[in-house]
């Protein structure tokens, strides 16, 4: 197995308003994937389909080698997931909802959640209905990873959580993945958070996947360029042209997308000169990528 | 200087960097090396302990051991963990002089581009080295 998910051609319909379209993801094994987009793109109910938690109106969706919804039992009992709104009975103590959850998970490991317990200072008798929202969030990761899955999804984690809780979470995910080899799929609109630990990125913007590539790819790849004179069309560039502001027309400004060291001369053949390539980091890169995903005809302005 | 790894060695990798953070720290590792801030026999800490206190892809820290190893710096045991190579006195002083020449490209780069010109940058480099400052 090279792929821990993978979609084709998936469409679900929610409402009249909101639909994902053509969803065709691929998660390599093994890897940290960033799932990045803005609030109400269709992060979750991605994950959801992904899970067999929505019924997909029509396309495939293969995890961890098996068809979703048809195997989710089976699935479901390799991955861990911890959701954007967390479903625990909050009249069960710590301790409780730890045993409720072992229950249904023959590989749990008592042991490791209780050393994870300590870790996270949750106390056993506490009620579930008196958490705080970042010993909540931490309860749900503990659950998550005493079960060992193979797979790891995780629906915007440390959303709202302070900054020690977040990183008590990470440093338990990612000391896990270290021994463990799982894969991750976490989305989340924290992006710096993601540019250090995620290895893939896939963009969502209103239903549709908008990019999907390595993390170093998309980073390398992003570039704003200055640009002297006025170079004629690109669209023969093996570069994608996302922004083109003219307004000064000594020194346009350009955002590029699949740069590489030496496309210039494409520039330079077009009649202008690259005074300057600048590099930006994840979250400028991400923002651009939707601007121009919504604008589709800036390059024309 | 504790000749033992220390996490403070990687206080300044960044993320945002367009420098790949396997590369940032595999750098700061070989210069610690070169600079005798790290010696021989050394150990690194573990791909789970790097990976989780920096809050990073383990993945990244096995490509930044690895590529410290292909070019020398440490070996990576199976089972035992990664461990500093001692290197000869010729070798860490050559390392050294790498790294100086890196940083005199970025000046001179970074220079270029605020129009200092690399006359300029000789001029000051004398001044700084006498003392001679204004």
């Amino acid at each position: 197995m090279t792929d821990a998910i993978q979609t084709r051609s998936l469409c679900y319909r929610a409402s009249e308003h909101f639909e994902v379209t053509d969803l065709a993801l691929t998660v390599p094994a093994g890897a940290v994937y960033g799932f990045l987009g803005p609030n109400g793109s269709g992060k979750t109910t991605t994950i959801r389909l992904l899970l067999g938690l929505l019924r997909p109106r029509s396309g495939e969706i293969t995890v961890l080698g098996s068809p979703m919804p048809a195997a989710t039992p089976s699935v479901l009992a390799r991955v861990g997931y911890v959701p954007e709104r967390p479903h625990i009975y909050p009249s069960l103590t710590v301790a409780e909802a730890m045993r409720f959850h072992a229950a249904f998970h023959r590989r749990w490991d008592s042991a490791w959640a209780t050393a994870l317990a300590a870790t996270f200072q949750l106390r056993s008798d506490a009620r579930v209905g008196s958490l705080s929202k970042g010993e909540m969030g931490k309860l749900m990761m503990l659950l998550a990873l005493a079960q060992r899955p193979e797979l790891l999804v995780l629906d915007e984690p440390t959303d709202g959580l302070d900054p020690v809780v977040r990183r008590d979470m990470l440093e338990s995910v990612l000391g896990y993945v270290a021994e463990h080899g799982a894969t991750v799929f976490i989305s989340s609109h924290l992006v710096h958070e993601l540019e250090r630990i995620c290895d893939w990125v896939g963009v969502m913007d209103r239903g549709r996947l908008v990019a999907e590539l390595p993390m170093q790819t998309f980073k390398d790849g992003i570039k704003r360029l200055h640009v002297a004179g006025a170079a004629g069309d690109m669209a023969n560039a093996p570069f994608v042209v996302l922004k083109r502001d003219r307004s000064d027309a000594a020194a346009e400004q350009w955002i590029v997308r699949g740069w590489e060291p030496g496309m210039q001369s494409y520039i330079e053949g077009a009649g202008a000169t690259v005074r300057e390539v600048v590099d930006l980091d994840l979250e400028d890169g991400f923002v651009e990528m939707l601007r121009a995903a919504r604008t589709p005809t800036t390059t024309e302005v | 200087m504790t000749h033992s790894f220390s996490l403070q060695l990687l206080d300044r990798i960044d993320a945002r960097s367009p420098t790949p953070l396997y590369a940032q720290i595999a750098s700061r590792v070989r210069l610690a090396i070169a600079a005798g801030e790290l010696r021989g026999g050394a150990g690194l800490p573990s791909v789970r302990q790097l990976a989780a206190a920096l809050r990073i892809n383990p993945a990244t820290v096995v490509q930044a051991y690895r590529s410290l190893e292909a070019d020398g710096f440490v070996e990576m045991r199976q089972g035992a963990g990664t461990f500093v190579h001692e290197l000869a006195p010729a070798r860490r002083a050559a390392e050294r002089k790498a790294a100086a020449r890196r940083l005199v490209r970025e000046l001179l780069t970074e220079g270029g581009r605020l129009g200092i010109s690399p006359q300029d940058f000789a001029a000051v480099l004398r001044d700084e080295l006498t003392g001679d400052t204004q």
